[in-house]
């Protein structure tokens, strides 16, 4: 495995038009292939994950997005990530793409991943853990412990553990996984308890940039989900009539819908600054992630929640696809870390700069 | 002419006659900076894009901008004003042939100074509610227009040449219908100006009393009754602007400027360690930043070609921002807010501000009537009824 610090070639950013293509393609497939129904489909299965689907992403290129050219993959950068995850965060697609571009980042030429045909699931342990209760340690030759909320370990080939001491791997087949009850169904974590020889892949360097790739794609899924809850919300609010009149001509629903254009535009607008600064390696890059992840977080949630509560009953029901938004958009602001204490690390970050 | 030669000539003009400014201007009234804007004008700098027999040059918007950021290189004002100044747009778009010719070439220069006759002590949301009237006077009489009413809200009063004026020319139509755009000489009996004290104990604004005031007839700006539609294209540039901009604080005090203040404050107050202060300055500091990327956004959005939603959430944004880094600031200082006058400039800067904030939440068109804006003109969700739409003005009740 080469030193993701020595990759050859720079990430590429594609022209507008390319990027409006890539976006157009992905989003038919999408349309095609992870309707509502889809997505019911998959959250009631046992493993969450569509093989098929799986598949079609990873011949379009999408599992591979941002893998180097040279190990089989687009080699694109973050900017691209964010807008493909934003199709993605749109219609709830469940499949392991955040997972797999975090391992990108911390393996380049991880075996199987670029093609789709391996999965890789990312713990993140130390520093940058965010989940309570994890217990892994490295210690004379061996990695033993558990690592806990990992998201994608239940599907996964590969189980790499990102913490201060280096990035380890681990073939699933060696871990005891234990899925978790987790209530967004589209976003499935498993608790994995390991005993295993430390194999290191990466050094812990790889760590924290990996982590920025995860929080920016995780951004990016936000950002789109909010559109598109908010684009549902507005066009109930145009065709539900009570009192003679839509209920959207009522100000009491207008402004609660302009107020969430504000959020799910400033989220948007954050994702997109996030993942370019991070392409760039920009000096600010640490602040602009810091921002999109609670800016992104706090968005969806209150898009999706607002959202609900513009709907009315009908959103109160199982069959509406309205709650699966917030379930996502609360799993989102806990993953990697919740709002507060990425507003605290933001203000650390500008206190850096100032 | 290609992009290059362009450049060349732009910036050899500007090498061959920019020599600075005089240090002082006020952004209503006589402009000190005309000798300068004049110049630029006669050289179709100052409205790029327009026709060369109207001022311009006739250029594409890609080839402006290399004019724009020639000036701007420099630091000379007055070109784009195509983009940027509201009278002489609105004078371009709407002003009959005769006056327009006079009038847009003195806009240009800033030789004229102007403010807006728009809002009514009875007309503030509810714009099209206005009642100051203006009467023909019959032709045989010398023609011309005869205005009474009360105007407010009215920046540069004082100094202005001209107000930009929607008066009811008839009554008997719904409100929308029977409105009319004038340009109101301001120098004559009959027009009368009082400072208004505002909140923050300042007076940047007046009230302006007419009583049968003179237009002459080719004041008339677009049709007779066809003011509503005029006023739309002027009320979008300012709202826009309004978006871009806010003041800061008034003394200058309590650190340094910009997207940090919050954190030098923060900071001299000693509380930057404390975990619920921190939450509060990050959130804060992170709405003016989304502001920030927002606008960009949009901007190049629109230089792509593509319609971007966002241009009209910026002012919404921006009285959040304000009040909220006025409520933080308050926050930070505690009980040495109390305190007023200029041995307590931290104090003075977040009770200003935390007044100031409402020139934008409420000028311009209030926040939740912005809000109506987005909802049906950006989102598509339909209108609220109005009982006085279809109703003859005459019949409307006030009050």
């Amino acid at each position: 495995m080469t030193d993701t610090l020595l990759r050859p070639v720079p990430p590429a950013t594609l022209t507008h038009d390319e990027r409006s293509a890539l976006v157009d393609s992905v989003r038919r497939l999408l349309a095609d292939r992870c309707t509502e129904g889809d997505v019911r489909r998959i959250i009631d299965s046992d493993s969450g994950h569509d093989r098929a689907l799986w598949r079609a992403l990873a011949d379009l290129g999408i599992a591979g997005l941002t893998v180097p050219e040279a190990h089989g993959g687009a080699g694109l950068a973050a900017t691209e990530l964010e807008l493909v995850m934003e199709e993605a965060g749109a219609v709830l697609l469940p499949a392991p793409l955040i997972s797999g571009a975090i391992a990108a980042a911390l393996v380049p030429d991880l075996d199987g991943l670029a093609a789709g045909e391996r999965i890789a699931a990312v713990a993140f342990t130390g520093r940058h853990g965010w989940a309570p209760g994890d217990t892994v340690a490295v210690a004379g030759g061996r990695i033993t412990g558990t690592a806990r909320f990992v998201a994608d370990a239940a599907i996964a080939d590969t189980i790499l553990i990102a913490g201060d001491d280096g990035v380890f791997a681990i073939e699933a087949a060696d871990a005891r996984i234990t899925p978790l009850p987790v209530f967004d169904r589209t976003r499935r974590m498993a608790d994995v308890a390991i005993d295993a020889p430390a194999r290191q892949v990466a050094d812990a360097a790889a760590v924290a940039p990996a982590r920025d790739i995860g929080v920016v794609a995780l951004a990016g899924e936000q950002a789109g989900g909010a559109r598109r809850m908010l684009e549902m919300t507005v066009a109930y609010a145009r065709e539900r009539h009570q009192f003679g009149r839509a209920i959207g001509s009522f100000q009491a629903i207008k402004h609660m819908a302009a107020d969430l254009l504000l959020e799910s535009e400033s989220a948007t607008s954050a994702a997109r600054d996030a993942a370019q600064q991070v392409a760039e390696r920009s000096a600010s890059a640490d602040a602009a992630v810091a921002l999109a992840a609670f800016a992104c977080a706090d968005a969806f949630v209150r898009v999706a929640k607002d959202g609900i509560q513009m709907h009315g009953g009908i959103a109160f029901t199982w069959d509406h696809p309205a709650h699966l938004y917030l379930r996502r958009a609360r799993s989102g602001a806990q993953l990697f870390g919740d709002s507060d204490g990425w507003r605290d690390r933001y203000l650390t970050a500008l206190e850096a700069q100032a | 002419m290609t992009d290059d030669e362009l450049r060349a000539e732009v910036e050899g003009w500007l090498a061959e006659h920019w020599r600075g400014l005089p240090a002082h201007h006020e952004s209503f009234g006589r402009d000190p900076r005309s000798e300068w804007l004049g110049k630029v004008r006669d050289a179709g700098w100052a409205v790029p894009r327009w026709p060369v027999d109207r001022w311009g040059r006739g250029l594409s918007n890609e080839q402006a901008r290399i004019v724009e950021r020639a000036f701007a290189a420099v630091g000379a004002p007055g070109a784009g004003q195509d983009r940027s100044n509201l009278w002489a747009n609105t004078a371009l778009a709407h002003a009959a042939d005769g006056f327009r010719e006079e009038i847009v070439p003195r806009l240009l220069a800033g030789e004229v100074g102007m403010c807006l006759l728009y809002s009514e002590p009875g007309a503030g949301s509810d714009l099209a509610a206005i009642r100051t009237r203006a009467d023909k006077v019959p032709d045989e009489e010398g023609g011309g227009w005869r205005v009474t009413g009360q105007k407010v809200w009215t920046s540069g009063a004082a100094v202005a040449d001209y107000g930009m004026l929607i008066a009811r020319t008839d009554w008997d139509v719904p409100k929308h219908r029977g409105i009319s755009f004038f340009f109101l000489p301001m120098k004559q009996p009959g027009v009368e100006v009082r400072p208004l004290r505002q909140i923050t104990d300042e007076a940047h604004f007046n009230e302006v009393f007419i009583t049968d005031a003179f237009v002459p007839d080719d004041h008339l700006l677009g049709p007779l009754n066809g003011g509503w539609g005029v006023l739309q294209t002027a009320l979008a540039y300012e709202r826009s602007v309004m978006g871009d901009a806010a003041r800061g604080p008034r003394s200058g005090a309590g650190g340094p400027k910009g997207d940090h203040s919050l954190l030098g404050l923060a900071r001299e107050a000693g509380r930057i360690d404390d975990p619920v202060v921190r939450q509060q300055v990050a959130q804060a500091i992170a709405w003016r930043t989304l502001n920030r990327l927002n606008t960009a956004r949009a901007k190049a959005e629109l230089a792509q070609g593509t319609s971007s939603p966002i241009m009209s959430l910026g002012k919404l944004a921006m009285s959040r921002i304000l009040h909220e880094e006025a409520r933080v600031r308050t926050l930070l200082l505690g009980a040495e807010s109390l305190l007023q006058g200029p041995d307590h400039p931290r104090a003075e800067d977040a009770n200003f501000l935390a007044l100031n904030a409402y020139f934008t939440s409420i000028g311009g068109g209030t926040d939740q009537i912005q809000r109506n804006i987005i909802g049906e003109r950006v989102l598509g969700l339909p209108r609220e009824p109005e009982v006085d739409r279809a109703l003859p003005f005459r019949e409307v009740r006030a009050g």
